[in-house]
């Protein structure tokens, strides 16, 4: 075995070797809010076959890029659920410019097949779940840095639920994951993106109902490039405002900047 | 299947063993060999990786590689991008987390030499190197194996500081478990469920490997 | 103490003594406060002048009371970690000879594992011998084995130091020993001398009632007396 030692380094050696990844290289790496994961797949890969350009996705929550980048992250565009997030990031000079309006965000009422309550978007039968106990665990995303978390809980306490319902919730670190926790079987429903809901990898779970927008902040999503931006990422930037990419985003229920809902 | 994280993962983990071992063989000798005032705090801080949460050894990472300490500032003026959600940053981090899982089995093996077998080499006239080369480390290898095994198999599995410190950038940060947890949220069950089968199924070769070569070693010197 | 050439120098005295750290001091592996070490008129080690050469560097041969028989080496090999500076095949052709020399033909290629404790010694003893030392150092060489094995290596070692050109240092704590191998004797007790001299003499003539305590020859004397 010791004798063979030459030959074990020799193989770590080979993993030197290997190239490490391709920095050099114009692949962007393009970080977006977890509401988009189905939507900005679509486009990128729509935006791949019309400019033979490749994008590195990262999803989660906007929030939590958004201190990623003051860390220094090396993201090239970002994608963020919430406008305000952009705008600290380019008061502190991390990004090219204040960005750009790309949706307008929807939330809904998902509960799984064989949960006790509705898929009621006044939030009624939510209530009364409450009251009556049916409902023992309910997912949002966490307020503190997902603003689709923080817009549930806009809601919630908009309907009055807040106080009945804050012990009972389950915390999804991104919209994605309270859309994983409220249709895994273990809550009796949840708050998700509209967006979510809509793919049938959500939709299959269980019914949702899109929850009125009076009763919160608007979703106003703000995309911007961040000042390592490439040209790859720029290009990207401008086919988010393209007509083909407007449809893909129109098809997962984002109202878009200019259009009504 | 995620081709890429795998990839990047049999890599973070060969090259953390690479850098990691011959650093806990100096230490590990060094500890196993020699007492002194503050050995067992030097112990203690080399374990602590060991049971503190990855979060708390993500934050200070995140603080230490951050743009605003000397050693970031340092790395980014050296190499002109941050350490942080960079494949360098994470194995940084890789090496740091493993250190117990490296250095406690080197450590234990080079402790199970006895002294006498120093000596005889000494008065065999072997110089500091050749005993280190011909007589330590023979001796040792089981236990630099199992080290080597832990550092490998705990690298494939480790979350917590990967993604603090990593941020889940494909290619350049994304191992196989930030995968799994990414491909489930997008309820992509199935390729999470083919990973996850894939991980297993390494992890499990490479702790039996080592089973089998240490037990073989065990017997050829008993 | 000193002890010629040829001569088997014999250090006894309860355990705890220090004779091992006497024998140790010698070899260069523990460095004591204070004194001279000289060896065929080179100076070993000289606390005033601040002399010290290390165990590596002493041209010393030693056979540790445990044999420490490096365990993943064969019998053949462990001889030639002693040999240096000439190319692999003559440091086997020599250890080879060592080893027939202490009778181990054949068990060339056995580990430590699978030689009995006698061989194990014989194979440590060459080890020793192949430093080609200008002193040998045995530490308790029979203490690890049964009686019968070690009269047989006791009379093996009487035919062997004819041979033997340096002086020898022995450890052991069996009057037998002393009187079957050794010239001259050192009686040890507490760290210090107590009496040293030819074995006849100090037999004869034990300095004090330690001596004799020591060297248990209360009966020898209420005999004579």
């Amino acid at each position: 075995m010791f004798k063979r030692i030459p030959a074990i380094l020799g193989l770590l050696a080979i993993l030197i070797a290997a190239p490490l990844p391709a920095r050099a290289q114009d692949v962007p790496v393009v970080v977006a809010a977890a509401d988009l994961q189905f939507a900005l797949v679509e486009i990128a890969d729509a935006f791949k076959k019309d400019t033979q350009r490749e994008l590195k996705l990262t999803f989660g929550s906007s929030g939590n890029f958004a201190r990623q980048i003051e860390q220094g992250a090396p993201f090239q565009m970002y994608l963020s659920a919430d406008e305000q997030f952009v705008f600290s990031l380019a008061d502190k000079g991390l990004t090219l410019d204040r960005g750009t309006l790309y949706a307008i965000g929807r939330i809904v009422i998902i509960v799984p097949h064989g949960s006790p309550l509705k898929a009621d978007g006044t939030l009624a039968d939510l209530k009364a779940g409450l009251a009556d106990g049916r409902v023992k665990r309910f997912a949002i995303a966490n307020p503190e840095h997902a603003p689709y978390g923080a817009r549930a809980e806009e809601a919630l306490r908009h309907a009055g639920l807040w106080d009945s319902i804050k012990d009972k919730l389950v915390l999804g670190e991104n919209v994605s994951q309270a859309a994983q926790f409220a249709t895994a079987g273990g809550a009796q429903g949840g708050i998700i993106a509209y967006s979510l809901a809509l793919s049938a990898n959500v939709s299959k779970h269980g019914p949702y109902a899109l929850i009125d927008d009076t009763g919160h902040q608007p979703l106003r999503q703000q995309m911007v490039l961040l000042k390592k931006a490439g040209e790859t990422a720029k290009a990207f930037y401008a086919y988010m405002q393209s007509p083909s990419a407007r449809a893909i985003m129109r098809r997962y229920g984002f109202v878009l900047p200019g259009e009504q809902s | 299947m995620d081709w890429e994280a795998l990839w990047l993962t049999l890599k973070l983990a060969g090259l953390t063993v690479l850098v990691l071992i011959p650093l806990a063989i100096a230490v590990g000798r060094w500890l196993a060999v020699t007492s002194f005032r503050g050995k067992a705090v030097t112990e203690a801080a080399l374990a602590l990786p060991l049971v503190l949460p990855p979060t708390v050894v993500g934050f200070y990472l995140l603080v230490a590689f951050g743009s605003g300490s000397w050693f970031g500032q340092t790395y980014q003026s050296l190499f002109g991008h941050s350490l942080v959600f960079t494949f360098e940053g994470l194995l940084v981090a890789s090496v740091i987390v493993n250190i117990p899982f490296a250095v406690q089995p080197v450590q234990r093996a080079f402790e199970a030499i006895s002294p006498d077998l120093r000596d005889a080499a000494a008065t065999c006239g072997m110089s500091w190197w050749r005993m280190v080369w011909r007589i330590e480390l023979p001796l040792a290898w089981p236990g630099i194996l199992t080290g080597v095994v832990l550092t490998f198999a705990h690298t494939l599995g480790e979350f917590g500081v990967v993604l603090m410190v990593g941020g889940s950038i494909p290619g350049e940060t994304k191992t196989v478990a930030i995968a799994i947890y990414d491909r489930v949220q997008a309820f992509d069950d199935v390729a999470a469920a083919k990973m996850s089968a894939l991980l297993l199924a390494i992890s499990l070769v490479t702790i039996a490997l080592s089973y089998l070569l240490t037990q073989r070693l065990g017997r050829r010197y008993a | 103490m000193s002890v010629g050439a040829g001569e088997i120098l014999a250090l006894v005295g309860p355990s705890g003594s220090g004779k091992t750290t006497t024998l140790r001091t010698i070899a260069g592996l523990y460095r004591p406060a204070g004194g001279r070490i000289v060896c065929n008129g080179s100076v070993w080690f000289d606390s005033e002048s601040g002399i010290w050469i290390p165990a590596r560097q002493r041209q010393v041969g030693m056979v540790l009371q445990s044999y420490a028989l490096f365990p993943h080496l064969t019998a053949i090999e462990n001889v030639m970690e002693s040999l240096s500076g000439m190319p692999a095949d003559a440091r086997r052709a020599e250890a080879a000879a060592l080893l027939s020399r202490m009778h181990l033909d054949g068990l060339d290629d056995r580990r430590p594992a699978l030689l009995s404790g006698g061989q194990q010694q014989r194979v440590a003893v060459a080890r020793a011998l192949a430093r080609r030392p200008e002193l040998l150092l045995l530490d308790e060489p029979f203490s690890a084995v049964d009686r019968v094995t070690r009269r047989r290596l006791r009379a093996e070692l009487v035919e062997l130091r004819r041979e033997l050109p340096m002086p020898v240092v022995l450890v052991t704590h069996d009057l037998d020993d002393v009187v079957r191998l050794a010239d001259r004797m050192c009686v040890m007790h507490e760290g210090r001398i107590l009496q040293a001299g030819t074995v006849q003499d100090v037999m004869a003539q034990p300095a004090s009632a330690t001596v004799v305590e020591l060297l248990d020859l209360v009966d020898d004397m209420e005999l004579r007396t």
